[in-house]
C-alpha cells in the first residue's frame, strides 16, 4: 500500500494507492473517490461490545468502510473538518489518540475506547481515549495544523490541544503556575506531559472555532 | 488576459488583468477588488434573442444551480488595462480551466467567472439523479472558447479518468462533457453502502477530466453544528 497525505494543514487529505488484495478500514463518510472497481463493504472493528463501548465512549462509529480489490485500486478519503492528517506506523506498539481523532487504518490495528482516568475528566479531551495498538498503518486527524513533539522531560500542552501521544507519556493536569494566572491567562487548566516519547498536538481546536462562532451567528 | 490565482490552500482566490475590449464575467458578489478603471455591470443571464421571459428563466434556473440570479461583468472604460479581484465566499481553493476543444459542466455553486467568450448554460440533471446527488438539481454548462474559473471546498484535484471513477457525493467541482454519471450504492449492497457511510455515490462513465474538492461541506456541518446553539427561528 502506498500513501500520498496532501494539503495539510488547512485541508488534509489522502490519497491510498491498493495493492491487489490489500484492504484499508475508514471512518464512515470519509471517502471521497475512488477506482470504480473497489469494493466496499463495512467491517466491525473488534468484538461488539468493544464497537459499542468505543461507539458510545469514543466518538467512534461502530462500523468502518472497507474497501478493496482482488486487482487493488485507488481511493481517496478526507475527515469532515478543515484540519492536518497524520500518518502512524504501528509495529506492536500502542498510541493513544483523542476520541473522535481516528480516521483510517490497515487490517491489522486494533482500536479500543479506554477510560482516560479522572483526570481525563478534566483534560478537554473527553473521558475516554482511544488505545490504537498492533500492525500496520494508522491515520488519524485534527482540526487545525498538527505539531509532532517529542518529548524527553517535562511538557506543557494546554487542554484540549492533544491529538495523539505515546503511551511511554504520562500526564497531570494543573494550572498555570499560581492561582492568578491560572483564571487570568485564559488558559486555565493545562496537561504536564513527562516522560521519553512522541505528542501530536492540534493548532486550534473544534469546540474554540465554535465557541468563537457562535456570537457571531445570526 | 491575464489570470493570475492567488494562495492556494485555505482561501483561494483570483486576479483577472483585462486588455482593453476584453469582457469577463463572474457571479454576483464575487468581486472583492478592483482598478479604479473597471466597469462593473449586472446583466441577466438570458443567451442572444430572448426577451424578458428569457432572461427571468435563465435567472431562476440558475439559482436553482446555486449559482446568483444575474451576472456581473467587468469591462475597463478607458482603453487601459485594468484588474478585477474574485473570490468565492466559502473557504477552499480557486482553479483556471481553460476551456476550449473540451466543454465544462460545473456543478451547482461551483462555478465563479469565466471570459466573456464562454457560452453559459444550465443544465437540468432530473430529479432522481440531481435530488440525490448532493450537487443541485442544476449544472452550469461552460462552453465556447476561454477561461473558466472554479472553485470548491478544501483542495481541489485534477482527476483524469479513464474507465470511470466513483465519487462521492458533496465532492464534485466540474467534469467534461462526454462523460456520464449515475447515481448508485457505493458498495455491493444497499445495507453495506449504508453501513459503509457513502450511502450514495456519483459513479461516472467514460474518458475525460474531474476536478473534485477534498472536504464534503456536508459533513463538516454535522461536525460544527452539533457544537452550536440551536437556530432560534
Amino acid at each position: 500500500m502506498r500513501f500520498d497525505i496532501k494539503g495539510n494543514p488547512s485541508y488534509g487529505e489522502v490519497d491510498i494507492d491498493l495493492g491487489p488484495d490489500e484492504t484499508i478500514l475508514i471512518e464512515p463518510g470519509a471517502m471521497s473517490r475512488m477506482s470504480s472497481n473497489l469494493n466496499s463493504s463495512f467491517q466491525r472493528q473488534g468484538g461488539f461490545f468493544s464497537a459499542m463501548f468505543r461507539k458510545m465512549f469514543g466518538g467512534e462509529s461502530f462500523f468502518l468502510g472497507k474497501y478493496s480489490h482482488q486487482n487493488g485500486g485507488q481511493l481517496t478519503f478526507a475527515p469532515s473538518v478543515p484540519g492536518s492528517v497524520q500518518h502512524y506506523q504501528l509495529s506492536n506498539n500502542k498510541i493513544n489518540i483523542m476520541a473522535g481523532a481516528f480516521l483510517a487504518c490497515t487490517p491489522g490495528v486494533n482500536v479500543k475506547a479506554k477510560f482516560g482516568g479522572f483526570k481525563a475528566l478534566f483534560s478537554g479531551e473527553g473521558a475516554f481515549l482511544l488505545e490504537v495498538s498492533g500492525n500496520g498503518d494508522l491515520f488519524f486527524n485534527s482540526f487545525g495544523g498538527i505539531v509532532e513533539k517529542e518529548i524527553n522531560g517535562d511538557f506543557i500542552v494546554d487542554t484540549g490541544h492533544v491529538v495523539a501521544f505515546e503511551p511511554s507519556l504520562n500526564y497531570k493536569i494543573s494550572g498555570m503556575g499560581n492561582w492568578k494566572s491560572t483564571m487570568l491567562s485564559g488558559e486555565g487548566l493545562v496537561m504536564t506531559f513527562s516522560g521519553v516519547g512522541k505528542i501530536y498536538l492540534q493548532t486550534r481546536t473544534i469546540d474554540g472555532n465554535a465557541s468563537w462562532l457562535t456570537p457571531r451567528l445570526i | 488576459m491575464n489570470i493570475n490565482i492567488d494562495s492556494e490552500g485555505a482561501f483561494g482566490s483570483a486576479v483577472v488583468i483585462l486588455e482593453p475590449g476584453e469582457k469577463f464575467v463572474s457571479e454576483a458578489g464575487a468581486m472583492y477588488r478592483a482598478s479604479s478603471n473597471m466597469e462593473i455591470e449586472v446583466e441577466s443571464r438570458k443567451k442572444k434573442n430572448e426577451g424578458m421571459w428569457g432572461a427571468f428563466k435563465a435567472g431562476v434556473k440558475s439559482m436553482f444551480a446555486g449559482e446568483s440570479f444575474f451576472l456581473s461583468t467587468y469591462r475597463t472604460n478607458d482603453n487601459q488595462s485594468g484588474e478585477v479581484g474574485l473570490a468565492p465566499t466559502h473557504q477552499g481553493e480557486v482553479r483556471k480551466i481553460t476551456v476550449g476543444s473540451e466543454t465544462w459542466i460545473c456543478s451547482g455553486g461551483s462555478y465563479l467567472g469565466s471570459s466573456g467568450s464562454i457560452e453559459l448554460d444550465t443544465q437540468y440533471q432530473g430529479l432522481l439523479k440531481g435530488g440525490f446527488s448532493g450537487e443541485g438539481l442544476v449544472f452550469v454548462k461552460a462552453s465556447g472558447e476561454g477561461e473558466l474559473l472554479v472553485n470548491g471546498f478544501g483542495r481541489i484535484s485534477e482527476v483524469e479518468v479513464r474507465d470511470g471513477i466513483t465519487i462521492d457525493n458533496g465532492h464534485l467541482i466540474a467534469f467534461t462533457e462526454g462523460l456520464e454519471y449515475t447515481i448508485g450504492k457505493a458498495g455491493g449492497g444497499w445495507i453495506s453502502s449504508m453501513m459503509s457511510g457513502e450511502g450514495l455515490v456519483m459513479k461516472f462513465r467514460g474518458n475525460g477530466k474531474i476536478f473534485v474538492q477534498s472536504h464534503d461541506p456536508g459533513r463538516l456541518g454535522g461536525a460544527l453544528g452539533a457544537l452550536l446553539p440551536p437556530r432560534s427561528d
